[in-house]
């Protein structure tokens, strides 16, 4: 991993990887939303936190995240969590 | 009586291997006592995985002392469990293959979720990443699906219809319901049948990790701190007759195989229905010639999962209605293990026990109430009950449903 990135950086890319999986325009997407409210339903949204995991090499814990209801914001805030607690690309 | 007889399928033997062991017996004295087979992961690069626990074959399983230094060479794992299952079975049915042309009028159906995945995984380690140019030459017949079926058959001198079945985690129970169907039309006097899953490969196991439905502590169906299901493995195999020509050699019966339903939900691809899985428990009943009330106990699926839990238990709702809440409910994977294709046979050597003792296995690891899981799961101690008839079922990934309709001899 590399240094770590703003949050503004890190938002506008989560916000681009779930309107490429959701097909939705980018600028449809809140901060507040849920996978839920922009169609991103069970399996698609497992998808979403592969490509993000991907993308930042990261690795989101296992356990402790409902991905269909939790917002986005939550998405941002665990891509710099994850980023924070090491450059190993979250290895397991 | 008569009309309904022709129908029913007496199991005259039953074979299991487990993540309680080798056998049958071990199996059942196991989910009878409440005993979880649930351990950390064996596996050469368990350090690496973020899968830690698993229900595994013992490491005491030695197949060299099953399966001669010919035999085993052709033998992926999930053959070696079949073959042992169902060598137990038939020794436990009596029956001859050999005497009197029967082994023509048996078929062999085994179901199996992916067949040699292990086999499968070390040929591709071998060709990526060692980037060797020749693969062990029985490969293909080691990995082929149909190879557990086949060498059982083989084996037996089994010479009937024999095949594999794959519906994911309900492939035993569709492999069993397709066994049953060809005695009752008359093509088989006898079935093997059943189920074999061993796919915990390095593969598979990441592959797993990444659909993030397993639990990381234990497996606790029902239960409202439920975090996933648990991998196992396993076979389970039965041999099936037809009443008729059981009652003609005077064969003990376990249990009668009285109905089968099977449906497809046709919506997610995960995401489970409770109109489909429902479907498939109404026509078990109605092709058993049971009324919901005749049903005492049912052997859940019960993976475990947030999804499947409360979607099982809104199902049995609506088809069991006032008799639900009478109903005891437990999901042995809490000790087994959720051994996919094989889940099945684990299961209805569960069911089959439960009806000869008059004990039914509990729920393990269920400990917290869950608002949307509301019947009776016979919560981690078992239960003197005595069992007329049961349904064991099972739902599979892709939304493929089987459900057993099972009643006492």
């Amino acid at each position: 991993m590399t240094e770590p990135q703003s949050i503004d950086a890190i938002r506008d890319q989560v916000f681009a990887i779930i309107a490429k999986q959701a097909k939705i325009d980018v600028a449809t997407i809140r901060n507040e939303s849920t996978l839920k409210d922009l169609g991103v339903a069970s399996l698609d949204a497992i998808e979403v936190i592969f490509d993000i995991e991907e993308h930042f090499d990261i690795h989101f814990p296992d356990q402790g995240t409902n991905f269909d209801t939790d917002t986005v914001q939550h998405l941002i805030d665990a891509v710099v969590a994850a980023q924070a607690a090491g450059g190993e690309g979250g290895a397991q | 009586m008569t009309e309904v007889d022709n129908r029913a399928i007496a199991i005259t033997g039953m074979g299991a291997i487990s993540a309680f062991g080798e056998g049958a017996e071990a199996l059942w004295s196991g989910l009878r006592e409440g005993r979880s087979g649930i351990r950390p992961l064996r596996h050469e690069r368990a350090a690496d995985l973020r899968v830690r626990i698993a229900a595994q074959v013992p490491e005491s399983f030695d197949p060299a002392a099953h399966f001669g230094e010919r035999a085993l060479p052709m033998l992926d794992r999930a053959s070696q469990f079949a073959l042992y299952a169902a060598n137990e079975a038939v020794a436990q049915s009596g029956l001859d293959f050999a005497a009197g042309g029967l082994g023509g009028r048996t078929g062999v159906v085994i179901g199996t979720g992916v067949g040699g995945e292990t086999t499968q995984d070390e040929q591709s380690r071998r060709l990526y990443a060692e980037n060797a140019t020749r693969l062990h030459p029985l490969t293909i017949v080691r990995l082929m699906i149909n190879a557990p079926a086949s060498q059982i058959s083989m084996a037996h001198g089994l010479r009937g219809p024999s095949f594999a079945v794959a519906s994911a985690c309900a492939s035993t129970n569709h492999a069993i319901a397709q066994a049953a169907l060809m005695i009752r039309a008359g093509l088989i006097d006898v079935a093997v049948a059943g189920g074999t899953e061993a796919c915990l490969s390095y593969g598979a196991l990441r592959a797993w990790e990444a659909m993030r439905v397993l639990a990381d502590d234990t497996c606790r169906p029902f239960s409202g701190n439920r975090r996933g299901l648990v991998l196992g493995e396993g076979a389970g195999v039965f041999v099936l007759e037809s009443m008729a020509h059981a009652r003609a050699r005077g064969a003990n019966i376990l249990g009668v195989l009285a109905g089968v339903g099977m449906s497809a939900d046709a919506g997610d691809i995960v995401a489970p229905d409770p109109a489909g899985s429902g479907s498939a428990m109404a026509q078990a009943l109605a092709d058993a010639g049971l009324a919901p009330e005749d049903i005492d106990y049912i052997n859940a699926h019960g993976t475990g999962t947030p999804a499947n839990d409360p979607t099982e238990t809104r199902a049995i709702h609506a088809v069991f209605g006032a008799h639900a809440p009478k109903l005891a409910v437990s999901s042995t994977k809490s000790m087994h293990g959720h051994a996919l294709g094989a889940s099945g046979a684990l299961e209805l050597v569960a069911v089959l026990g439960a009806m000869r003792d008059g004990v039914v296995p509990p729920t393990a690891n269920l400990d917290v109430a869950d608002p949307a899981c509301d019947l009776d799961y016979v919560p981690n101690q078992p239960r003197e009950l005595k069992v007329r008839a049961a349904l064991s079922n099972s739902f599979a990934f892709g939304g493929l449903n089987a459900v057993l309709a099972v009643r006492a001899a």
